[in-house]
């Protein structure tokens, strides 16, 4: 059974990308416009991997990987959030709440398939 | 996501369904944990374990040393696939000292 | 899916967040100062730096990580978002969208775009203190680990151990599971780079069940690893964990001193970790002999280095809260944001036909429905047909967007008009949120912006005339837009010095537009400005042009099946109102008849209908008639549509207004009002002049629309060409 990630960003072309690079791997991608859409997707079915983007409108990735861990389904699930390398603040409030790795943006498919592999292989 | 238990003579069953993972390993603890102080002689069924992690590794681990402190006879049967694949990934069939061959069947 | 298209929703997606980017720097230059546009404006460039990298996009890269570094100051206030700095984010801006403009066309940078990336990035840089630093390059080697002796190794000697394989020591740190990671997983990826020769899993180090917390990692892992990669790869491995966890890597071929400082700074573990080395195959008996019989030598000059700990001191809670706090304001500005779901155009206007196809099927029936005396029949279609009006209403209003988005984009033609005219000028706009149609909304831009420069240059004055005149300093140009029984009314006006009314009909009579004796109202005068190659200004500006303006706008705005009129208030301003049809895809029509044929007339151009007076069938009357004493030209569609047959007994007259003209068309039959869907004319009948598509009726006949503006062009042309006999 393929597994599930879950890519969460406001840009609809970095989505489209990520999911082309997931799909070709082997893994199903669900993808969520923004924290909220996020939050509204996850419905209780298994994730195994959230990616997501810090900077969104509505309800921003630390939000709402703050909001998914208080979930029981979702309180061990782990999560890449993206970013950029001007972002060192952001990085310490998301790994407060609880995102632990981190992607620099811009990437290269390849290196998000890599990061990927390290937590969950397809 | 149930596990059940039934009494056959001296020894006790116990078997795990679902997924031995992070997310269920707290559970599992607290249902481990009064079989192993009520019996001596406990088998732990996990042929119907769909997906395990470090975490069920770790679990499993506890489980045998708890058992070990206290001398009682305790062993993993009916491992799925699953459970042998990340067994033997970890070198830890030595450790566990089952009989993971007869019963690996199941897989 | 494929990555073209991915591709293309990023020339989109580019486009439009640009465009935020510059609302925001134009807001901002108005003074309209809040962490919210900043924040925006920082998201746009960061977005499109995020995106075009997956791209490989690197000339978008390059350029917008610079910009990005220079608003992170901004954002972080150790720069002002000042005058100078809010001109050049608009060219930054700019230069961004000609950069994705290249990508859209699939091209490379062309010499000036890249001179332009060069030039802009040099000034950007000035305000990251003059150096351009490699963010990227920095980070990288930040990523790896800090463990590293080599250079301490060399003085400090020790031979080589034999083994061709990497050892890897991992103490998973305690929170690593909670965090969803799974030690597994790491070392399955791990196996994917090469071979896991051995490995040996700490079960020494577990404490018993009664005795753990289960979700607490305490698993350990001594691995000897076989494989090509270099050491970055495998710490690359363990990136995510490498906060928290303690992990040693050792080159193949390290010097037993490497080993023995390993053992060292795992001692406390209490492991028999020399066995375990032993046992993983990294080690020989004789080669952990020896290295133990060193550390007895050396006694505790060795100290355990936890260089990846130190990393963990530096998270200060302050700064964590500082963040948290940040974000939640972010979160709470941008709540009120539309949800919105991206639609393809193709996809709604195929919804549209539809819908259209379902008003004439609704027709059909209740047609049916009356010919065959089913008054049970004709109820039930009347119903369906009120059902069937609402969907097409939903319908319409999918294809609405706001004119805000549209009128938002002249603030930055009124910036850069004013500046070149040297006028202070600002933009009023209101009625932002009123909804068109997407197809008017496109094409009425240029009109505008005509409308717009038009006011600006030849409409408000020069300062020094305004404080003589009595007015403020600044001239004010206002944009509105507003619904008006069924219509879209879309106002630009100005409190210049109005037109000057004499002027205007001096030079109609001189290019022959009007005669001299003719009695003709204020507003006629006025909108004698929109005639073809009529210009009141003697010398002609950059902007405004040579006077190609005013009709090229009316006909545009013709061609939308709006209208423009003019009021002017000598020495108030002018105000300029465009009204245009609420949407292009359905009008409510006015059926005619001409032998056998149906025509359609929109009916919100019909005024009345006459009979066609008796004497004129007979008479040559040059078709000219009568009306009330008006005189009014009229055509016969039975002669310009060249049908044959016999005239009937009685011909009628639909009077029709447009563009401040009057005209007839004759026809044989007046059939009533019926809702029309217009479906295009292929292009085997684009040269059919006076024709703007048909449509189907009930009873499965084509109608044909007329396009009354051509009709009238036709009409008008002949009056002006009689008029100059």
């Amino acid at each position: 059974m393929a597994k599930t990630i879950l890519v969460v960003d406001d840009s609809a072309s970095l989505r489209q990308v990520v999911s082309i690079a997931l799909k070709s791997a082997g893994y199903d991608v669900i993808e969520a416009c923004d924290g909220r859409d996020a939050l509204t997707k996850l419905n209780g079915q298994k994730i195994h991997l959230i990616i997501s983007d810090v900077n969104m409108p509505n309800m921003d990735g630390i939000t709402f990987v703050a909001e998914a861990k208080k979930l029981p389904n979702y309180k061990f699930t782990p999560v890449i959030m993206l970013t950029t390398e001007a972002g060192e603040a952001k990085k310490q409030a998301g790994q407060a709440a609880g995102a632990k790795a981190w992607v620099v943006k811009p990437f290269q498919p390849a290196q998000m398939l890599a990061a990927v592999s390290k937590l969950v292989l397809p | 996501m149930t596990h059940e238990t039934k009494t056959d003579a001296r020894i006790f069953e116990l078997s795990i369904e679902g997924e031995l993972t992070i997310s269920r390993v707290a559970e599992l603890k607290e249902i481990i944990l009064p079989v192993i102080a009520n019996n001596k002689d406990i088998e732990i069924d996990l042929s119907h374990v769909t997906e395990i992690d470090g975490a069920g590794v770790l679990l499993m681990i506890s489980t045998k040393l708890e058992a070990r402190q206290y001398e009682k006879m305790l062993r993993f049967v009916g491992h799925s696939g699953q459970i042998t694949e990340a067994v033997d990934f970890c070198d830890l069939s030595t450790f566990f000292g089952d009989p993971i061959v007869i019963s690996s069947q199941s897989a | 899916m494929n990555l073209d298209d991915a591709l293309q929703t990023f020339v989109i997606e580019g486009r439009e967040l640009l465009q935020n980017m510059e609302e925001s720097l134009l807001g901002i230059e108005r003074g309209e100062t809040d962490d919210d546009a900043i924040n925006a404006i920082f998201r746009a460039a960061h977005t499109i730096k995020g995106s075009a990298g997956l791209f490989g996009l690197d000339f978008v890269v390059e350029f917008t990580h610079i910009a990005e570094s220079v608003l992170d100051k901004v954002r972080a206030k150790e720069l002002a978002m000042d005058g100078d700095m809010v001109a050049l984010m608009l060219s930054v801006c700019d230069h961004l969208g000609c950069l994705i403009e290249h990508v859209a066309k699939a091209e490379g940078m062309s010499e000036a775009t890249s001179q332009m990336s060069r030039e802009l990035g040099e000034r950007l840089s000035v305000y990251l203190g003059g150096k351009r630093e490699d963010k990227a390059k920095e980070t990288k080697s930040k990523t790896s680990m800090t463990v590293d002796h080599d250079a301490r190794l060399e003085v400090e000697g020790g031979g080589e151990v034999e083994t061709d394989n990497w050892h890897i020591s991992l103490r998973f740190g305690r929170d690593v599971m909670r965090n969803g990671m799974d030690p597994l997983a790491f070392i399955r990826y791990l196996a994917t780079l090469g071979r896991i020769v051995n490995i040996v899993t700490l079960t020494d180090a577990v404490p018993p069940l009664s005795a753990i917390d289960p979700e607490s990692c305490h698993l350990g892992f001594e691995i000897a690893f076989e494989s090509d990669v270099d050491k970055a790869t495998i710490e690359g491995v363990f990136e995510f964990v490498r906060e928290d966890s303690l992990i040693r890597i050792l080159p193949p071929r390290s010097k037993i001193f490497e080993y023995l400082e390993l053992i060292n700074d795992l001692k406390d573990e209490n492991l028999r970790l020399g066995d375990i080395l032993v046992s993983c195959g990294t080690l020989t008996e004789t080669e952990l002999a020896n290295a133990l019989r060193i550390q007895t030598g050396s006694g505790n000059a060795l100290h355990p280095i936890g260089e990846v700990l130190v990393e963990q001191g530096m998270v200060e809670a302050p700064v964590v809260e500082a963040a948290l706090e940040k974000q939640k304001q972010i979160k709470e500005n941008k709540g009120s944001e539309i949800n919105l779901i991206r639609v393809d155009s193709e996809k709604l206007d195929q919804l549209i036909n539809l819908v259209g196809e379902l008003i004439i099927s609704g027709a059909s029936i209740s047609l049916i429905a009356q010919r065959a005396g089913m008054p049970d029949l004709g109820e039930a279609a009347a119903t369906m047909s009120r059902m069937v009006e609402e969907v097409r209403d939903a319908a319409l209003s999918l294809r609405m967007v706001q004119i805000g988005a549209t009128f938002n984009r002249f603030q930055r033609v009124v910036r850069d008009v004013s500046r070149e005219l040297g006028k202070d000028i600002r933009l009023e706009i209101s009625g932002a949120e009123t909804e068109l149609d997407k197809t008017v909304v496109e094409k009425i831009g240029d009109p505008l912006t005509h409308l717009i420069r038009n006011s600006m240059d030849h409409g408000i004055e020069f300062a020094d005339v305004r404080v003589a005149r009595g007015k403020p300093a600044h001239g004010t140009l206002k944009l509105d837009a507003y619904h008006d029984s069924g219509s879209i009314v879309i106002e630009v006006s100005d409190d210049g010095g109005g037109l000057n009314k004499e002027k205007i009909l001096a030079k109609a009579i001189k290019r022959g537009l009007v005669k001299p004796d003719q009695p003709i109202t204020d507003k006629e005068i006025y909108n004698l400005i929109f005639e073809v190659g009529f210009s009141t200004v003697d010398e002609v500006s950059n902007l405004s042009g040579r006077g190609v303006g005013m009709d090229v706008v009316r006909r545009n705005i013709q061609v939308l099946r709006g209208t423009v009129e003019i009021e002017s208030e000598p020495g108030k301003g002018v105000t300029m109102r465009i009204r245009l049809p609420l949407t292009l895809a359905i009008i409510d029509g006015f059926l005619v008849g001409v032998g056998g044929s149906a025509y359609v007339v929109p009916l919100d151009m019909v005024i009345e209908c006459i009979e066609l007076p008796p004497r004129s069938k007979e008479q040559g009357d040059n078709n000219y008639l009568n009306l009330r004493g008006e005189v009014l030209p009229y055509l016969r569609l039975r002669e310009l549509f060249e049908i044959e047959g016999q005239v009937g007994r009685r011909e009628n007259v639909v009077v029709v207004q447009y563009g401040g003209h009057k005209a007839g068309l004759v026809v044989d039959s007046l059939t009533g009002e019926f809702q029309t869907v217009i479906k295009p004319l292929g292009k085997v009948f684009g040269g059919a002049c006076g024709l703007g598509g048909f449509t189907i009726m009930g009873s499965g006949e084509v109608a044909l629309i007329l396009d009354v503006p051509r009709l009238m062009q036709q009409v008008t042309s002949r009056e002006v060409s009689v008029a100059g006999q």
